[in-house]
């Protein structure tokens, strides 16, 4: 609209050259710039891939906050634009950056494989496969520098590879302490336990596996439920089972696809926390390392990563380990059955009934889905099943009993791990030994979590149904009502009557229904929601909506009145609230409208090419007239399609090859369909639905 | 045709002498159940944010201390509060007070028991309470109509609302009637919300099915009740489909006029009464008007009952001046092509010749001399032996003037361009009678719809819109 893109580009770099520190009044001075020209987007975003990939190493940093900062805050089309080659830009920098800096990249990686922050957009910030590809190059040069570093250094535990960023641990700095088996006793000191898990445990590997299930923060229980039960060997075996954990993410950052060994490491990092986390009995630490004696691995791949020693908690997850190429399949099998007769807890019954410890699944669902309260609709989070189902041949085969002690043991394992450390009281028998299963399921608040396991094993088909203790009375997950409950109404009683007596009687108790029935209030537009799940999802939409309004640019962009709706289209029309309850009840009419809509609602952007903003549509002469499409975020010409460069009305180009028999194209051209919102039908024909 | 690149006309509209005098910002208490009357000036602004407590303006609620505050200018409001609450002032109102005494509790109950209606049409699958609002000038109709709309939606509904007032427009220009339904809040600064803009609007718009009416009296002329009986079919249809506004009902707002009777006749609203099929009568203020009004419809059978309540009227109604009335248009208008307060709109300006536009002029009733017989409202009365339209073309005498574009083609008959819904407004802003050229704001920078165009008398010239 106003300069040519070459200035515009000029003006960008000109103010790039400038910045050479991590100045925030510059990026987001660059970043408005980058907003208010979003019509030059392209050459913008040239602009700043060459800034990044020319500029001394030192800058290159600051330019790529300016990079995240605008796909964050604008978005499309520069996510587009810069999504394109954004595996070179990023590599480039990354593969000359020093350590330090590398970190923080991998720390913007990671934000960019996440929903823009506040946004109620789902999708990623860039697409999965964008940021698949950079991971994947990221892995392999971990796994050269482990290499290096292993050959360097005699002990493997140094590792120094680069960060793996973890959003809500501070990042520490220091290399990963060795595990000193000699200077680590179990202690109750919860510092110890607070680098234990984490500083060990790399979670966030590979971006294709859900976030890891073990934040830091929700496992570190009170000190005071810490066990020092046993002293043997408990911190080799830890260290052993880093080891192991290093030695697999060593195999799978060789083969990064193989989701086998995936999910043996997400598997070995879980039972890592449950092991540092919790304290075991003596017994059954001594059984574990009997197993992973047997199960130790032959020396691996990477020279020094070949520890004859034993490791303890993968016996559990062994199925995986079959299918896993990289790891050394010759002992595994015998293992397994092995494995899982011994994983019987001969524990002594244990008195800790009191100890009532949220389930795993709950535990999990608030890992993985924090704001997500009412998943109870499925039951099995994907990934826990995943390791399961995916588990190979030798699961059948097995006698019930292992397999409820794998379940059982694995839910006391994690029972006690998960309990918040608000709800727990001080334990007064330190003790949580892992239960029988007849006790677990006679002890209510422990049955929730075995039970759920056993359900969820069942459900998948690891489980015969004959192995399950007892019937699932009292979950508290699949009890929880997902129903709506109670509707606005408070249950005061309605007398009025539309007479002019009754208009007088005072109604204070009928306030309420306008004011506390709706207790969830938007404090941008004061509008009340009910507190149902129901009435908060449309909140959310609500404050969404509020969100994609709020464009400052407005006045920049023409906006304009627009005609009214004819009489007919009135008729049909169905009001768009911007907190629709499901589908806007658009559902008849938008079946019956449909095949009309097909060509009409075809849409092209509006094209920053001079000479096509002004060309008319070549049949009927006329001139396309920009409109802001919701869905695609954008200006756009409705009723619009792009044929061989040249741009038509929809419903021109489809007459006129309907009489020339050439089939038109019938999508919408959409670089932007990334960043679409949900499909919703169109409104009305070419009426765009605003708010 | 073309558009004029040069002529750029600004977006925001010249500020009529806005100068700040006093800022000072102070508090106001509200104990519960008062309420809190200003007037706000034209040319002044004022700025009220709710710190505490909850607090409604005709019904919609204020946002909890919001950051930014409402902005009101040429208003004249109330500020309710059920439970209490303190408000934070800021500028200079014509007047303000805190009145004690209300009626907001009769119209909550009068909301109550809509509701009541809404819940059982809901049940058995029909149609909702079907309400319309009559009373003398200045008896708070539109204040009544917009409470009821606002807790209607606060109750989750979506009334149709029906504007039959072409005084003061309801999302469009005066000497328009309107029907919308409402989902989404009625927006408290902008009067009702507005119609769609080509952009996101951070005020919820709302769809309106818009007529023009051209006249500033439903008693002037003679296609008020063809245009009536237009617009309940619509409304109808559109309820037959629509299930939430079907539940909900309508509320339709009438003017003044309509109330005032002849001899005791109201055929006005006996019309309307009629071709909407209402059955909720809510009388404002005037006893003799409900007195009639009940006698009338006391004894009619079941299945057409039609309930007659008496509102009183609410000690904060002021009579409304004609130059404020007139300012009040002037605001729609102005609103209508540039917008309003941040939200400011891209007209667009076109230079037409003479020939290319199709006006029709509305002939009023004083002007042709026809004996009109009142009751009779079939169609054949306004047919084709009576001119409704004159087509006339351009003359200096229509500059500032609003003209209505309708979605009827040039050659259709007057009663088809008479029931045509208007696709928007185009305004006049010069008049070259040399050269035959016409310079017209239009909303939009498309060219102008080759459609028919109604000029009527009302509403007044605009002068200044464009300058």
């Amino acid at each position: 609209m106003s300069l040519p893109s070459a200035e515009v580009a000029a003006d960008f770099k000109d103010a790039l050259q400038d910045l050479k520190i991590n100045s925030r009044p510059e990026i987001s001075n660059l970043t408005i710039i980058a907003k208010e020209n979003t019509e030059h987007a392209q050459a913008i975003s040239r602009e700043l891939e060459n800034h990044i990939r020319t500029t001394r190493p030192e800058w290159k940093l600051p330019a790529l906050y300016v990079l995240d900062s605008i796909v964050k805050n604008v978005g499309t089309p520069y996510t587009v634009y810069l999504g394109r080659n954004l595996y070179r830009t990023f590599m480039d920098a990354y593969s000359l950056m020093d350590p330090g800096t590398r970190k923080a990249m991998e720390g913007l990686l990671k934000t960019w494989k996440q929903p823009v922050p506040e946004s109620m957009d789902p999708r990623p910030v860039f697409s999965a496969d964008v940021t698949r590809d950079i991971e994947n190059a990221l892995i392999k040069y971990r796994t050269v520098a482990i290499q290096q570093q292993a050959l360097s250094q005699k002990q493997g535990m140094q590792y120094n590879m680069p960060a793996r960023p973890m959003p809500n641990t501070p990042w520490r700095n220091t290399p990963t302490p060795p595990l000193n088996a000699t200077r680590y006793t179990p202690s109750n000191d919860p510092r110890v336990r607070q680098f234990q898990p984490f500083s060990q445990a790399p979670p966030s590997y590979g971006g294709q596996y859900p976030p890891p299930a073990t934040p830091p923060t929700s496992f570190q229980p009170p000190a005071s439920y810490q066990q020092p039960s046993s002293s043997i060997d408990l911190d080799k075996l830890k260290s052993d089972l880093d080891k192991i954990i290093t030695a697999t993410q060593a195999a799978w950052a060789l083969t990064p696809s193989d989701v086998p060994i995936q999910q043996k490491l997400k598997a070995l990092l879980d039972l890592q926390t449950i092991l540092k986390t919790q304290a075991l009995p003596p017994e059954q630490l001594r059984q574990i390392q009997i197993q992973v004696q047997q199960l130790s691995p032959p020396p691996l791949p990477i020279p020094s990563y070949a520890p004859p020693v034993p490791v303890p908690p993968p016996a559990i997850q062994s199925p995986q380990q079959q299918a896993t190429p990289a790891f050394p399949p010759a002992n595994t099998p015998l293992d397994l059955a092995q494995l899982f007769a011994n994983a019987r807890p001969p524990v002594p019954p244990a008195s800790t009934p009191t100890v009532s410890a949220p389930s795993l699944a709950e535990m999990l669902r608030r890992t993985t889905s924090p704001m997500q309260p009412t998943a109870t609709s499925a039951p099995i989070p994907p990934f826990f099943s995943a390791p399961y189902s995916a588990a190979p041949p030798p699961a059948p085969a097995l006698t019930p009993t292992p397999t409820n002690n794998l379940a059982q043991l694995l839910a006391q394992f994690s029972q006690p791990a998960a309990a918040p450390p608000v709800s727990r009281p001080p334990p007064p028998q330190n003790t949580p030994l892992p239960q029988l299963l007849p006790q677990a399921s006679a002890a209510p608040p422990t049955v929730g979590s075995a039970e759920w396991l056993l359900n969820a094993l069942k459900a998948q088909n690891v489980l015969p149904a004959a192995g399950t203790p007892s019937a699932p009375q009292g979950t508290p997950l699949s009890s929880e009502p997902m129903t709506r409950q109670g509707s606005a109404t408070t249950g005061v009683q309605n007398d009025a009557e539309l007479t002019t007596a009754s208009m007088k009687k005072p109604r204070f108790n009928l306030i309420s229904r306008l004011y506390e029935a709706f207790p969830n209030q938007c404090v941008t537009c004061g509008r009340r929601f009910e507190s149902t799940p129901q009435g908060k999802e449309r909140k959310a939409r609500h404050m969404d909506w509020h969100f994609k309004v709020k464009d400052p640019d407005l006045a920049k962009r023409g906006i304009h009145r627009s005609w009214y709706i004819s009489e007919k289209e009135w008729i049909e029309y169905r009001e768009v609230d911007e907190a629709p309850p499901e589908q806007a009840s658009n559902g008849a009419t938008g079946a019956a409208a449909a095949p009309k809509k097909e060509t009409r609602d075809n849409y092209v952007l509006v094209p920053t090419d001079a000479a096509l903003v002004h060309a008319p549509c070549p049949i009927c002469q006329e001139k396309f007239e920009p409109q802001w499409l919701v869905e695609a975020n954008d200006f756009v010409w409705m009723d619009a399609v792009k044929v061989n460069g040249k741009i038509y009305h929809a419903t021109c180009w489809e007459e006129y090859s309907r009489g020339a028999g050439i089939a038109a194209p019938s999508t919408p051209d959409s670089v932007l369909g990334k960043r679409k919102a949900e499909v919703s039908p169109i409104g009305s024909g070419k009426k765009v639905r605003a708010y | 045709m073309t558009t004029l690149p040069g002529l750029n006309l600004s977006s925001i509209p010249p500020e009529t002498l806005a100068t700040p005098l006093t800022l000072q910002t102070r508090t106001q208490d509200l104990p519960a159940g008062t309420e809190y009357r200003f007037e706000v000036a034209f040319s002044r602004t004022f700025f009220i944010r709710l710190l505490s407590g909850t607090a409604e303006f005709f019904g919609t609620e204020l946002a909890p201390s919001s950051k930014d505050s409402y902005t009101f200018s040429g208003t004249k409001g109330a500020i309710y509060t059920w439970h209490g609450c303190k408000l934070e002032l800021v500028g200079e109102a014509e007047s303000e007070y805190l009145a004690e005494e209300t009626m907001m509790m009769s119209y909550a109950n009068a909301h109550f028991a809509l509701e009541n209606l809404r819940e059982k049409a809901a049940q058995v699958g029909e149609t909702g309470p079907r309400v319309l609002v009559v009373g003398p000038e200045n008896a708070g109709k539109t204040s009544l109509v917009k409470i009821l709309t606002s807790y209607a939606v606060k109750a989750g509904r979506q009334p149709v609302v029906v504007n039959l007032d072409p005084r003061q427009g309801i999302l469009s220009v005066p000497g328009s009637l309107t029907a919308a339904a409402f989902s989404s809040i009625v927006d408290v600064e902008e009067g009702w919300g507005s119609s769609p803009i080509s952009g996101p609007s951070p005020i919820p718009v709302k769809m309106p099915l818009v007529y023009h009416y051209g006249l500033g009296s439903p008693e002037d002329g003679k296609i008020f009740k063809p245009l009536v009986t237009r617009m309940a079919l619509a409304v109808t249809s559109r309820l037959e489909e629509d299930k939430l506004s079907k539940q909900a009902g309508f509320i339709i707002d009438s003017s003044g006029a309509v109330s005032h009777g002849k001899a005791g006749l109201y055929e006005n609203i006996e019309h309307i009464i009629s071709e909407f099929s209402v059955n909720a009568l809510f009388v404002l203020g005037s006893e003799r008007l409900f007195s009639d009004m009940s006698r009338k419809y006391s004894n009619r059978p079941p299945d057409e009952k039609v309930s007659v309540v008496r509102l009183d009227k609410s000690g904060g109604c002021v009579d409304r001046d004609e130059n404020y009335m007139k300012q009040l248009r002037q605001a729609q208008i102005r609103s209508y092509f540039f917008g309003n307060g941040e939200n400011a709109l891209n007209p667009a300006t076109h230079s037409v010749d003479y020939d290319e536009l199709n006006i029709f002029r509305l002939i009023e009733a004083s002007q042709v001399n026809t004996s009109f017989r009142p009751g009779d409202d079939d169609d054949d009365v306004y047919g084709s032996s009576n001119e409704l339209f004159e087509k006339v073309t351009p003359s200096p005498m229509m500059q500032n003037s609003l003209l209505a574009i309708t979605t009827a083609g040039v050659n259709e008959r007057q009663e088809v361009i008479r029931d045509s819904s208007v696709l928007g407004y185009i305004y006049v802003a010069d008049v070259d009678d040399t050269k035959k050229k016409l310079r017209l704001l239009s909303p939009q920078t498309g060219r102008i719809p080759p459609n028919a165009i109604i000029l009527g008398s009302f509403p007044e010239d605009a002068p200044g819109l464009v300058s």
